[in-house]
């Protein structure tokens, strides 16, 4: 694995009880690009992207086997400590998600899981976060209003602000525009574009035009096996299975 | 004349369907009838209820009741001491099966579906449902034998009635959160207990605190259970561990005695319940309206 490579899928099978959902996956993901997954429903891309942060160790029924290489690991291994591996990769979900809180305690809560910071040490981190999700003008000298008075597309930053705090180093995305009105959308993927500078992205999308802005490399899922994984340009141009170009013309899915 | 053969069909089809119609609304009128008359005779009971308790009780409702303890037979008593004990007894009571119910309770929404689990939530209510008088007998073998009557039986006996509604309401709303807030918060690598004391319970206050309330006014009105552990007295002590007096232990005892004074004493020991009750069930509702409010937003 090289320098440029952040993650590493090999043989990844995945299982929710007795339905195998995910069938040996593998595929590399570039450090700082947008790697966009695409796929009808229940093709397995969302399971895939709960896979790499292990957020389904929540539920009991849910096996992975297989190799994803993170830093030097295998984060599928019994050993990784969970809390550290999703500090190191953070998600945004497809709906926001704000906790019943101020709009500054909903940052101050990741951050303070990993650091001990000085009051006035945190407000800078605050708005840091918030400057770098484009929230900052919006909501300065409101801080303390509850997160949940906020407009969707702005809970939606404000969580994607919470993930960036405690500094990750890969961001997954489920659907995370899926939910917000074409503005909001808007602002989220130019976001994306200045983010990826800094953090390796992982974006699950329904949404075929926003692969086709956002993404370097696109990969494409169904039935829970990727079909065909290629540049974004290659994909929507000539893409090299008959499957693939079935499903971005539109006629199936 | 095919317009007027047409026509008659028309005025055929309306007498047609109109006999259906008539029947349908008539079978309508007749059930709403039927549901607004037991609805008022319901509305009936209840506001008798209230009204003989407010006739009744009102009359000895005065500064001297509130602030005179009770007295023997042909003096002049207060409602103090059973007022105090009331207060007193409810709120140990409560603020015992607090932390129990709520820890229970987020015990059986966040730990899966174990066979532990479900015995816990199994046990939790059939105690729900359990007599009341039972639980003061059940005290009364446990702790009163060994240690005498006392308030703190007392308490422990209205805290286990207490603690089957709270661990229930706390289940209940820490249930209703949508599993992707609790996901966001594992995300950020939080560990379980932080997830649910930070991001679970600030959503799920409102529907705990209205689990409290309906607790209190549950508790608050229990004579059975105090009558093996408690027992009354006549006069007021600070001490736990000596037999303490309430007002519905006033109302068992005053209510049939041969002394008017008592009676009365009795009538207006009831309206007193009876306000704080109902007083704590519209603070529970205008909190459970908020928490859905908030959570419309």
């Amino acid at each position: 694995m090289t320098d440029d490579i952040a993650i590493s899928i090999q043989g990844l099978n995945f299982y929710y009880n007795n339905f195998h959902a995910l069938k040996n996956i593998g595929f590399d993901m570039p450090r700082h690009q947008v790697t966009a997954m695409i796929g009808p429903s229940g093709c397995g891309k969302s399971t895939l992207l709960r896979t790499i942060n292990r957020m389904y160790d929540l539920y009991p029924e849910q096996k992975a086997e297989g190799e994803i290489w993170f830093d030097g690991k295998n984060i599928l291994d019994k050993r990784i400590d969970l809390n550290i591996l999703r500090s190191r990769i953070g998600m945004v979900f497809q709906k926001p998600t704000p906790f019943n809180m101020s709009i500054q305690d909903n940052i101050a809560f990741g951050i303070k899981l990993y650091e001990r910071l000085s009051a006035s040490e945190m407000k800078d981190r605050i708005e840091e976060a918030l400057r770098q999700v484009a929230l900052w003008d919006e909501v300065k000298g409101r801080l303390h209003i509850s997160a949940l008075s906020l407009s969707g597309g702005q809970q939606q930053r404000l969580c994607m602000a919470r993930t960036l705090a405690i500094k990750p180093e890969v961001l997954l995305l489920d659907e995370p525009t899926s939910a917000l009105d074409p503005i909001s959308t808007a602002r989220i993927e130019e976001l994306l574009d200045a983010l990826k500078t800094q953090y390796t992205i992982v974006i699950v999308t329904h949404n075929l035009q926003q692969a086709a802005r956002c993404a370097d490399q696109v990969a494409f899922f169904y039935m829970g096996e990727l079909i065909e994984i290629n540049d974004v340009e290659t994909m929507f141009t000539k893409p090299d299975n008959i499957q693939t170009h079935d499903y971005i013309t539109g006629r199936f899915g | 004349m095919d317009l007027s053969s047409a026509s008659s069909q028309l005025n055929n089809s309306w007498v047609q369907k109109n006999n259906l119609v008539q029947r349908r609304k008539l079978k309508n009128q007749l059930f709403i009838i039927g549901a607004l008359g037991i609805t008022g005779l319901l509305l009936l009971v209840l506001f008798s209820i209230l009204a003989i308790l407010l006739i009744n009780g009102l009359s000895g409702l005065s500064l001297f009741t509130l602030s005179h303890m009770t007295a023997p037979q042909g003096i002049k008593g207060g409602l103090l001491n059973p007022i105090l004990g009331s207060l007193f007894q409810t709120g140990l009571a409560i603020f015992l099966a607090i932390p129990i119910g709520v820890l229970a309770g987020i015990f059986l929404a966040e730990y899966g579906n174990t066979r532990m689990v479900s015995l816990v939530r199994f046990i939790s209510d059939m105690l729900m449902s359990a007599p009341s008088i039972l639980v003061g007998l059940f005290i009364y073998t446990v702790i009163v034998i060994y240690l005498g009557y006392s308030a703190f039986a007392g308490i422990c006996a209205l805290a286990i009635l207490a603690i089957p509604l709270i661990v229930r309401t706390t289940e209940d709303t820490l249930r209703l959160i949508p599993t992707t807030i609790s996901e966001a918060g594992f995300a950020l690598g939080a560990p379980k207990w932080k997830v649910i004391i930070f991001v679970c319970l600030p959503i799920a206050k409102g529907g705990i605190m209205t689990g409290i309330l309906l607790a209190i006014s549950r508790i608050a009105g229990e004579a059975a259970p105090l009558l093996f552990t408690s027992l009354g007295n006549s006069d007021w002590s600070w001490n736990i561990f000596a037999p303490m007096t309430s007002l519905p232990l006033i109302i068992y005892q005053y209510a049939d005695s041969a002394d008017d004074q008592w009676v009365q004493l009795a009538w207006t020991a009831a309206l007193l319940i009876t306000m704080a009750v109902l007083c704590l069930n519209i603070v529970a509702k205008s909190y459970l309206e908020k928490g859905l409010k908030n959570k419309r937003k």
